[in-house]
């Protein structure tokens, strides 16, 4: 069994690390940060908690997930790309405005659906060869 | 409208509609099937009178106007020739498809392939763009790859269609090639414009351009030496190997060099390469012809040589040779086509193709082989069958040449010519003597009819042949469709004379020699099959090109031993000093002052030393330090931890030139790498590493400072001032980001945004690596802990549980039923 100090810092740290991805993700056009950077800190969240609750634990929660998730982010990248043909162009940005009412309107674009599903690819390619890679380390060990 | 690529899409979805409406099961479905190509036949038919008069018929659909690549077709003189070709016949095998794979469930998928295949054919010989020609080209050896490995349980299948695709396509590449120094030397792509353009062949890049295109004719057109392809693709279905490998497909190649004829021929290189090789190969076809038992090997051979004579004929100027050529491909398509949809009825009705075991065929198979019977004498030349109109306007060509330009050339052809005539007399006689006429065969076993054909089966040959023998008495309907394409193989207009049976002429008494020259090898066809059978088979084209394929994959297999064969380390290695020549090469060819570098002009003026350089210089020593202590690490947790820290090091350096996109990106890499190195590598027994040789050693040091080298030459690439090729594209990243896409974050930007397609492909090639991981780490070898492995009892037999009640399960496993080997599975594995 991990030791409880992993544990508590597993509690703390990977709800913040995983929302601390979402904020680079979403932050990512302005500011440092993007879908690259969030899938690899979101990867992290999960590394400390194979570390903190075993492999298997991460992987009944997540693992059935992995492998659909990349394919849903490529889908969702490649046709953020192909909207660019509104405007007769392959990856071209789109850009459209969402009226909020009293809050404003909030500019979205073709690049930032495109960048979550980089997002997508990424912590799913990420964490589905961490739980492999950490399987292999297991059988290392035995 | 563009009627022109209104008949392919037609031909196309024809194809793709009887696939779905499953034609094995109903009767009509041949006709059917026969009925759009032959409605296009009549509309082709329609069009000779246009067509005679000059006028031609054009569609251009533009495809990528940025590149000036179009989709245009054009119907002239030769394009009609072959459209009525494709078309005729076509309608013919499509009908004899139905009754030749009679109640197959695969009838659909042949029928699908038949389509797409004469969909190509027609737009290929239509083309009238480099490119369409080009893409049309290759469709014709795809399918043609598809229908000779139709039969894909059969080993000789899947050989014939593996040589026919790597023969032909490859050749049609070489072609492309040619076809491109073409289009950019003469400033079109067009090709009626090219055919009409003077003086290509004094172009600097002719001779490249012609091998190329010539290579690829005469890879389709199994000319010598490929021509062992063609008898390989025997192995396709009957109606495949009378329509592809017979009448059209192969025609190709002789359609493309007449076609260029005009434009291409008058150069030596033309001319000798065509006469060469084309002689060679209607020599070599016709005598191995005469070695054949199989019918289909022995009319593959006949069309080899056949391909061979039109070869030769058009490195020919002239009209003469270009009526030769024209006559020659009509008669060939109405006699060798009939002769393959007759030998597969034989096969059908009797189960064997092989000479030896058939005979007196005429008594149960009245009118295949009156079709048969028809078609032979025509191949053989006899008067008055096209067949020997054929020959006489070859005859006529060669001997034009003979007295009016060069004798010894002329003579010599001529001579070739008769050569083969009298082969070509003596293998029709020997096939029909053999298989329709004598009473017994000589085999201990004849073959016995025991499948009368229906006449939907025999009336596509039969009709064939019929047109075939009219033809030369309709010489007013022969010559409508002759002198056109002659006019397009010459390039000018043509008044072209058809005539059959004009007495005493040279031609006609040289003729008539051959004939009695070739019945008397028919009489002594025994010896001459004994000669032939003395000919080692490990020397056939089919067996030394086996032979080169395996070189070429042992030399492959050496190569990747080389390089990749053994430590990830090596391969590395290698890859890093490749990257190294590459630079070396390139210093090589530079003057060394302009290496010099600009000094850096960003140093800021007012700084101190301390604050410009300082911070810079501690860090390049924190790397350099620790990556001393990976290589001279004792323990693998030791190297894993520095390799760690020359990570940081490097990251810092992104801090300090504010990149923070980069340095966020390397920190999260080096921690997710240190954690799973450590994880995966730290406890690999045994704890200290073992003491590296003094060769590898020496060689790592090498690749080490070669790897140095080369970093160090990229830099100095980027900042001599000399060696400035192009402005910085950052200028136009950092100026555009924010307004043209609405991001402040130009890493990001670029990411997404500007280079968006790179980032699509980057994250594809990751998923792929996923799942390429994913196989990797799910190797036996890995699966260790959690795999389905044999519980073993202490001799190491798989052991049977049947003992008290002792734990033969291992961790997660379920139970097994007692009497089965006992199986240790991790619901991981269900996964």
């Amino acid at each position: 069994m991990p030791e409880l100090y992993l544990r508590l810092l597993d509690r703390i740290l990977t709800p913040v690390l995983l929302i601390l991805a979402v904020f680079l993700l979403l932050r990512g056009h302005n500011l440092p940060g993007g879908g690259f950077i969030a899938g690899l800190m979101a990867a992290a969240a999960f590394q400390l908690q194979i570390l903190s609750r075993g492999r298997i634990y991460v992987r009944n929660r997540v693992g059935s997930y992995l492998h659909p998730a990349i394919g849903a982010g490529l889908l969702l990248a490649a046709s953020a790309g192909m909207a660019g043909l509104l405007d007769l162009a392959v990856f071209k940005g789109v850009w459209f405005e969402v009226p909020l009412g009293p809050l404003g309107t909030l500019a979205l674009g073709t690049p930032v659906i495109f960048d979550i599903g980089v997002f997508l690819v990424v912590i799913s390619v990420a964490t589905s060869y961490l739980l492999d890679l950490n399987r292999v380390a297991e059988g290392v060990d035995k | 409208m563009p009627v022109l690529p209104i008949n392919l899409a037609i031909l196309a979805g024809t194809g793709l509609i009887l696939w779905v409406m499953r034609p094995h099961e109903k009767r009509f479905m041949g006709w059917l099937a026969a009925l759009p190509p032959g409605l296009m036949t009549a509309w082709l038919f329609l069009q000779i009178p246009a067509i005679e008069q000059g006028a031609t018929i054009s569609t251009v659909l533009t495809w990528v106007p940025s590149l000036g690549i179009e989709f245009s077709f054009r119907l002239d003189g030769l394009a009609l020739l072959f459209g009525l070709i494709i078309t005729g016949i076509g309608a013919g095998v499509a009908l004899y498809t139905h009754d030749y794979l009679e109640r197959d469930p695969r009838q659909g998928y042949f029928y699908a392939l038949l389509f797409i295949f004469m969909t190509s054919m027609l737009g290929l010989v239509w083309a009238d763009n480099l490119l369409t020609l080009f893409i049309f080209w290759e469709g014709t050896s795809i399918s043609s790859y598809l229908l000779i490995g139709f039969n894909d349980t059969e080993a000789q299948a899947r050989t014939g269609a593996r040589n026919a695709l790597i023969i032909t396509a490859g050749g049609g590449l070489a072609m492309l090639a040619g076809l491109v120094l073409l289009g950019q030397q003469a400033g079109t792509y067009s090709v009626s414009e090219i055919v009409a353009t003077p003086g290509l062949t004094s172009l600097a890049l002719y001779p490249a351009a012609v091998i190329l295109v010539m290579a690829g004719a005469f890879t389709k057109s199994a000319q010598f030496p490929f021509q062992f392809w063609l008898p390989g693709a025997m192995a396709a279905p009957t109606p495949a190997s009378a329509y592809l490998h017979s009448a059209t497909m192969v025609k190709a190649g002789i359609y493309l060099l007449a076609r260029f004829h005009p434009a291409l021929h008058d150069s030596p290189i033309w001319f000798w390469g065509l006469l060469g090789f084309g002689g060679l190969t209607m020599l070599i076809g016709a005598v191995a012809a005469m070695g054949q038992w199989d019918i289909k090997g022995l009319l593959a051979y006949a069309t080899v040589s056949e391909l061979g004579v039109l070869t030769m004929l058009l490195a020919f100027d002239g009209q003469a040779a270009a009526v030769a050529v024209t006559v020659g491909i009509l008669a060939h398509a109405l006699y060798k086509g009939p002769l393959f949809l007759v030998a597969g009825i034989v096969d059908h009705a009797t189960g064997t193709r092989d000479i030896r075991q058939l005979a007196a065929l005429w008594r149960n198979l009245p009118w295949p082989s009156a079709a048969g019977i028809l078609a032979g004498l025509s191949m053989a030349g006899l008067p008055p069958l096209l067949g020997f109109m054929a020959k006489e306007t070859l005859l006529e060509s060669l001997l034009h040449f003979a007295e009016h330009t060069d004798p010894t050339v002329g003579w010599l052809a001529l001579g070739a010519a008769l050569i083969a005539g009298a082969l070509f007399v003596a293998y029709s006689f020997s096939l029909l003597w053999e298989v329709f006429l004598r009473r017994e065969a000589n085999a201990v076993e004849q073959a016995q009819v025991h499948h009368r054909p229906r006449f939907s089966f025999f009336i596509a040959p039969l009709a064939l042949v019929l047109i075939g023998t009219a033809a030369p008495w309709s010489l007013s309907l022969l010559t409508s469709i002759a002198s056109p394409t002659v006019a397009s193989i010459t390039g000018s207009q043509a008044e072209v004379h058809l005539a059959i049976l004009e007495g005493l002429t040279p031609v006609f008494v040289m003729s008539m020699t051959a004939i009695v020259v070739g019945a008397g090898i028919f009489l002594a066809r025994r010896s001459m099959r004994r000669l032939l059978s003395l000919y080692p088979a490990s020397l056939g084209g089919a067996n030394l090109f086996q032979q080169a394929l395996d070189g070429l994959f042992q030399v492959a297999g050496w190569v990747e031993y080389v390089l990749q064969g053994r430590a990830l380390a090596t391969h590395a290695g290698f890859t890093v000093l490749a990257g190294l020549s590459a630079l070396l090469f390139a210093i090589t060819r530079l003057n060394p002052s302009d290496m010099i570098p600009a000094l850096p002009a960003a140093v800021d003026p007012s700084g101190t030393f301390l604050s410009n350089v300082f911070p810079e210089m501690v860090l390049a020593f924190l790397a350099i330090i620790a990556a001393l202590s990976v290589a001279r690490a004792q323990t693998r947790l030791g190297a894993i931890i520095s390799l760690g820290v020359v990570g940081i090091a490097v990251t810092l350096f992104y801090v300090l030139f504010s990149a923070p996109d980069l340095a966020l990106t390397q920190l999260l890499i080096e921690v997710l790498t240190v954690v799973l190195l450590v994880l995966v590598f730290a406890k690999v027994p045994p704890d200290r590493l073992p003491p590296i040789g003094l060769r590898r050693q020496a060689f790592v040091l090498f690749v080490s400072l070669a790897a140095g080298l080369f970093g160090f030459g990229l830099v100095l690439f980027n900042v001599a001032p000399a060696l400035h090729v192009a402005d910085s594209i950052s200028g136009f990243y950092l100026a555009n980001s924010l307004s043209q896409a609405h991001g402040a974050n130009v890493v990001n930007v670029i990411l997404v945004d500007f280079r968006g397609f790179d980032t699509m492909g980057e994250i594809t090639v990751l998923a792929i690596a996923a799942l390429g991981g994913y196989a990797l780490l799910r190797a036996p070898r890995f699966l260790s802990p959690d795999t389905v492995r044999p519980v073993k009892d202490r001799r190491g037999r798989p052991s049977k549980a049947s003992s008290a009640g002792q734990p033969v399960a291992v961790g997660e496993a379920h139970l097994a039923p007692a009497d089965t080997t006992v199986v240790a599975v991790d619901p991981e594995t269900d996964e």
